[in-house]
């Protein structure tokens, strides 16, 4: 196991404390933690496409990122006013 | 002294993001915890540019370098929008009322 790989061991292990936080924290607290982990989960991503010399795993990162961005935006503007 | 650079970009990168992480679980509220998502962004795109660093501008550096680009310019707006609707949520307005606006002498 090289380094690219044990930093990406480190963030995903960050994944499960903020899925608990997602789900028991008020609405607005735990958009805030979904979109921390929107920022982390492509980077594991990227550690593992440099870790593991697999260039799909980055298109998949670049992916992800975007995806998350959007689904944040979502998130926060429906909170806004409808819950 | 290339390796040495990459290592420390990394170290530095993951230490920002569990940082950010330990920061958004301890602190109450949405705005305290908004406040440390900025650092997770200076990670990811310490992290971006290990990988840059590493593998120069080829197709999985330039890749890196595009995330750390995204995640910089992405994150700024995405807290302004959810601090402003944790604005809306709680007071009803995202403008400033008058009394708000008023300095309070000393």
């Amino acid at each position: 196991m090289n380094e690219w790989l044990v930093a990406a061991v480190v963030l995903a292990s960050l994944l499960p404390p903020l899925a608990v936080a997602c789900s028991r924290l008020e609405p607005m607290e735990g958009v805030v933690a979904l979109e921390l982990a929107g920022v982390i989960a492509p980077v594991a991503l990227l550690l593992m496409a440099e870790g593991f010399h697999r260039q799909p795993f980055a298109d998949l990162a670049l992916v992800l990122a975007f995806l998350s961005f959007a689904g944040s935006l979502a998130y926060a503007r429906f909170l806004e006013r409808r819950l | 002294m290339r390796d040495i650079v990459v290592v420390a970009l990394l170290v530095s990168g993951v230490a920002c993001i569990l940082l950010s992480c330990a920061g958004v679980l301890a602190m109450p509220g949405v705005y305290d915890r908004l406040h440390f998502t900025s650092a997770s962004t200076l990670g990811a795109a310490a992290i971006g540019a290990a990988v840059t660093v590493r593998e120069s501008f080829s197709l999985i550096g330039n890749k890196a370098l595009l995330l750390a680009v995204f995640f910089l310019v992405s994150s700024p707006v995405l807290v302004h929008v959810t601090a402003r609707a944790a604005r809306i949520r709680e007071h009803g307005a995202w403008r400033l009322r008058p009394e708000e606006l008023e300095v309070e002498e000393p």
